[in-house]
């Protein structure tokens, strides 16, 4: 169940910052610039309605998106729910629901 | 005889009221339960070497009493400013200098319902763990030896969600020696403790971290529980993210520990109030800086000793209360 | 009789203008409706709710009935410009027969008719009308006067804030405010030059004389007409593009209204009729929580459709906003604010993705059987005190349960819904609709009001009744089923928005805490209560800003001196709980805590 986005058998697995396009990033941090405070505690991925469904984790995800890896993100998005549990937790106060938005947005074309 | 009020009688008071008496200073503790002691009298043994709690409150009550240091027993101080305590039965005692030691407030892990703490058998608090080890007796689900224990770090502590930004600071080490305790009681179970950052600050703590691991072999799991739920047998199941692995995780557990965190006082804020004092954003008391004067008030003539200020070890604690009986000295020499 | 002057030019070409465009915005409006809607309407007119339209058009759109409601000085704003205005154009036409006898005269004789009195050499005067006509001029006036000051000092007109307008509307409000202080200035000199007027026109004209003297006021006759027809031609052509388009939109929104056109969770031509009955009036601006504990001041309804009218909507303004409801239930026109915010998030969403929540097949992750189903919701799982109480009073009234999501199920699509992914919303509503019925439940409990609201207005579950847990423990209570001791505890309550305002259930909460001991209402209650801050519909506003509007809720809450806040809600508990001295319940906990044994 790992889940497959990020890297694949022909993409190396190193997330390369200096090759990645980090505009898109920078971009949503400026937005939203309490995802940076996440310390990676887990209680969202925990908690998520559609993570206990499916390998969907939303932590990976928005960490990836800020490390500039932002393939296969807004599928991976497409599959909350937005049921607003993880908001509800979070012990940093991110507001996930609208970093959940703002990802699908930006990455909307990508 | 100079009178300087010391508010507060645990550890911090006792030692502060000491200490004063070496300078030559008449110090009068007014405490506000029936003994002296504070919080420390709940707890079994301390981190990070096991020692019995007795052996810290012991000598500083017996010195106390030796010293013949005039306490007032179940006195709940009302206000008080740099020259005045007015109690709660209205009697107003006239002072030199006031030392406030009135320490912290446990967090209630009932606020944090998504733990079901009080709701359901078989959900903890660190405090409650230390009173089973002091009472020696367990109150288990089915009398039986647990096989299966989870620790929770951080309940109450670096959470935005119940306004408690702030570190506790020992509920880490207090984590690791509670794991110990437990596998040493029930030497079977498999203990597994949920942190988000493992904070090891103090001598021998990263040490005990390790044997707990090594010698103990208690996991931990980097994830922070979100919820946990009953199950049919009594026993409760958590949920937690693996962050390790990226994958989230389910156990279903005989105990679960809360490690509740160090918030502070509810009074405080009438205190700072009353006597116009800075308060913390964590809503602790604000010392005059976090340095040279880190005993003092912004106040001349009211000085904080202990965990007033921020969550503290007993050994911090204990050297800053005679700090700040020297900085009263030096306050009331130089007055 | 002649009826034409030069300086009516301005006028007719302004009016003409004016009816080609509204003809024109309103024909196209119309064809677009979709053809459901369309027969709506021709079901509609030949009934009652035409008639009813028509009184209500008088209520609201002359008298303003609803507005008086908010504020009585800012209701007779209104009013007096509206019905003024209305009667001066009604009764200047009386006026033109009473003077002429039944007789064809064009639109700009009545409208100047003072001017054409005198060009036809009519020296006549009816004392009586010139006294109606200078009464309803100083109404209006009036009227004008509190707008001018409304716009110094909105407090002074029951207003904290009042809008601010953009430029089209400015020059249209400029003309407005120079319409009938140029029509008192014209007229005046009339009267003053050739006689009649009453108290206010002829005094006027009096005063004039002693300023400028007779000579002058002489060559300024013509002039003064001039202007004034020049105001009437400048607002009748600034009209249509901006707020005041609303005077003539309500009337149509009205009739529409009373068929049973409703705006949707898609967008829809009937849309523009709500968002062009919009007069910006502002009246929704002092209710809302975001300007008065958070002071944001750019996101009110009145903005939001501004915005969405001239096509400059951002998704900072469609989105930050609580969709609690206050605004929307004051609005004197009844637009439909949160269903058109709604439908705006909608057309601004992504493209969903085809295959979106395909992992819902074969899903099931329900326990237990009975006809009624309790359904915790996603937020109730996160206060398991509320579902062991209620798994508690389940158990004393001996029911069988099925359990929805206990184990965690599918989310009910509401908050989906509220960012305006409405396609995918739908996917989640199909999927527990068939869970529902699979199960075979005719009652559906739920702790959630938001469920609740999802369920009531979106779901197709016809033969399942579904009850909030307040509404089905209120039954509890009325039946028998269950018996509370009675204590001696006070509490307060805290209405929910999604159920009081959205569900329009205050009654069944207040009735189980009376069961169970005393209520104290705090001052904002029932349709008024405010909104906790954590609401799902807003996705803009941080953490901080959600504590800060809970803990002006938990504080208003807590000087009521009640022993303990009550709510109904797993998210305004959890919000409360944040900044409450003393434990916040759930209707479902004091109910279990009081069960006679």
């Amino acid at each position: 169940m790992a889940l497959n986005f990020g890297y694949n058998i022909s993409k190396p697995r190193v997330i390369d910052i200096d090759r990645n396009n980090l505009r898109k990033s920078v971009e949503i941090i400026r937005e939203l610039p309490e995802l940076q405070a996440c310390i990676g505690c887990g209680t969202c991925t925990a908690s998520c309605t559609a993570g206990n469904l499916t390998s969907f984790n939303f932590r990976k995800v928005h960490t990836l998106v800020r490390r500039g890896e932002y393939q296969g993100a807004y599928e991976e998005l497409n599959k909350c729910m937005l049921c607003g549990k993880c908001r509800l937790l979070c012990p940093r106060g991110i507001n996930t629901r609208g970093v959940i938005m703002l990802i699908k947005r930006k990455l909307g074309d990508f | 005889m100079l009178k300087v009020a010391v508010i507060g009688g645990g550890i911090a008071g006792m030692q502060t009221a000491l200490r004063l008496r070496e300078l030559g200073i008449e110090p009068i503790i007014f405490e506000r339960d029936k003994e002296l002691g504070g919080k420390v009298r709940n707890w079994h043994l301390l981190f990070p070497t096991f020692t019995e709690s007795e052996a810290v409150l012991l000598p500083l009550k017996n010195r106390v009493a030796r010293e013949k240091i005039e306490v007032r027993l179940a006195t709940e101080v009302r206000e008080f400013d740099s020259t005045s305590v007015t109690l709660a039965s209205g009697e107003k005692i006239v002072v030199e200098a006031v030392v406030v030691c009135t320490g912290f407030t446990i967090f209630d892990a009932r606020v944090k319902d998504e733990y079901g703490y009080g709701i359901y058998d078989n959900v903890y608090t660190s405090v409650d763990i230390e009173r089973m080890f002091v009472d020696g007796k367990f109150a288990h689900w089915r009398g039986e030896e647990p096989e299966r224990i989870a620790i929770l770090h951080c309940v109450g502590s670096r959470d935005e969600k119940v306004c408690q930004r702030h570190c506790s600071k020992v509920c880490c080490v207090t984590g690791v020696k509670q794991a110990i305790e437990l596998k040493r009681r029930f030497p079977k179970a498999d203990i597994f403790n949920f942190y988000m950052d493992i904070r090891m600050f103090g001598p021998g703590y990263e040490e005990l971290y390790h044997t707990a691991q090594r010698e103990y072999g208690i996991h931990f799991v980097r994830g922070r529980i979100s919820e946990a739920s009953p199950l049919m047998d009594g026993r409760v199941q958590i949920k937690a993210e693996d962050t390790l692995t990226g994958r989230p995780l389910r156990m279903s557990v005989d105990m679960f520990i809360l490690l509740v965190g160090m918030r502070s006082n509810s009074e405080n804020e009438h205190f700072a109030r009353t006597a116009d004092l800075r308060l913390a954003d964590s809503g602790f008391m604000q010392p005059k800086d976090l340095f040279v004067n880190n005993v003092c008030s912004n106040e001349e003539g009211i000085f904080y000793a202990g965990t007033v200020t921020a969550p503290k070890s007993i050994g911090e604690v204990l050297n800053e209360a005679s700090m700040a009986a020297d900085r009263v000295a030096e306050y009331l020499k130089e007055r | 009789m002649s009826f034409y002057a030069p300086f009516t030019l301005p006028f007719i070409i302004g009016t003409t203008i004016l009816f080609l465009v509204l003809i024109w915005k309103y024909l196209s409006w119309f064809f677009d409706l979709p053809r459901s809607d369309k027969r709506l309407i021709f079901k509609g007119i030949p009934t009652f709710a035409t008639l009813r339209s028509l009184w209500e058009v008088v209520r609201e759109c002359l008298l303003h009935v609803r507005i008086f409601k908010v504020d009585k000085r800012l209701g007779y704003m209104h009013a007096s410009l509206a019905f003024g205005w209305f009667l001066l154009i009604a009764m200047g036409s009386l006026e033109t027969i009473a003077y002429l006898g039944f007789k064809m005269v064009p639109l700009q004789g009545h409208v100047f008719f003072k001017y054409f009195a005198v060009a036809n050499g009519i020296t006549e005067h009816k004392a009586g009308w010139d006294f109606v006509m200078d009464f309803l001029l100083a109404v209006v006036l009036s009227g004008l006067l509190m707008a001018w000051f409304k716009r110094l000092h909105s407090r002074s007109v029951g207003m904290r804030r009042t809008t601010r307008h953009v430029l089209g509307d400015r020059v249209a409000l400029s003309f407005l405010w120079f319409i009938f202080p140029l029509r008192l200035v014209a007229e005046s000199i009339t009267v003053e030059l050739y006689g009649g007027g009453s108290f206010l026109t002829a005094s006027f004209g009096n005063l004039l004389d002693l300023i400028f003297g007779h000579t002058l006021l002489s060559y300024a006759y013509e002039p003064a007409w001039w202007c004034y027809s020049i105001a009437l031609c400048g607002f009748f052509v600034a009209m249509p593009f901006s707020r005041y388009m609303h005077i003539f939109t309500e009337v149509p929104l009205i009739f529409l209204r009373n068929y049973g056109l409703r705006a949707t969770s898609r967008k829809k031509s009937y849309d523009n009729f709500e968002v062009q009955a919009c007069s910006r009036c502002g009246v929704c601006i002092d209710p809302c929580q975001l300007q008065s504990v958070l002071n944001i001041d750019s996101v009110q309804s009145v903005y939001f459709v501004r915005d969405r009218r001239y096509n400059m909507l951002t998704q900072q303004v469609a989105q930050n906003c609580l969709m609690c409801g206050r605004c929307a239930d004051k609005c004197p026109v009844g637009v439909n604010l949160l269903t058109l915010r709604q439908n705006s998030r909608d057309a601004m969403r992504n493209i969903p993705a085809e295959r979106r929540y395909d992992y819902f097949k074969g899903l099931d992750r329900s326990e237990g059987a009975g006809r009624v189903g309790y359904f915790a919701g996603c937020m109730t799982l996160l206060t398991p005190r509320t579902m062991t109480a209620m798994e508690q009073i389940f158990e004393a009234v001996n029911e069988q349960v099925w359990w929805a999501d206990r184990n965690g199920g599918v989310c009910c699509g509401r908050p989906l819904k509220l960012s305006g992914e409405t396609d995918s919303a739908r996917k989640m509503m199909r999927y527990n609709t068939e869970l529902f019925r699979k199960h075979n439940i005719r009652t559906l409990v739920t702790s959630c009001p938001i469920c609740l609201k999802v369920f009531k207005e979106d779901y197709d579950l016809e033969g399942i009744e579904v009850l909030h847990h307040s509404e089905y423990i209120e039954r509890l209570l009325r039946n028998g089923r269950l018996t509370l001791e009675k204590g001696v505890t006070n509490y307060t309550y805290h209405d929910p928005c999604e159920l009081g305002r959205g569900g329009g259930i205050y009654e069944a909460p207040r009735t189980v805490i009376e069961a169970v001991g005393a209520l104290v209402e705090a001052e904002h209650n029932r349709r008024d209560s405010l909104c906790c801050g954590s609401s799902l519909a807003n996705t803009v506003i941080n953490d901080a800003s959600q504590l800060r509007l809970a803990s002006a809720l938990t504080e208003e809450l807590e000087r009521t001196g009640a022993d303990s806040i009550v709510t109904a809600c797993p998210l305004c508990k959890k919000a409360l709980s944040r900044t409450a001295k003393e434990r916040v319940y759930d209707l479902a906990e004091i109910v279990a805590e009081h069960i006679t044994k």
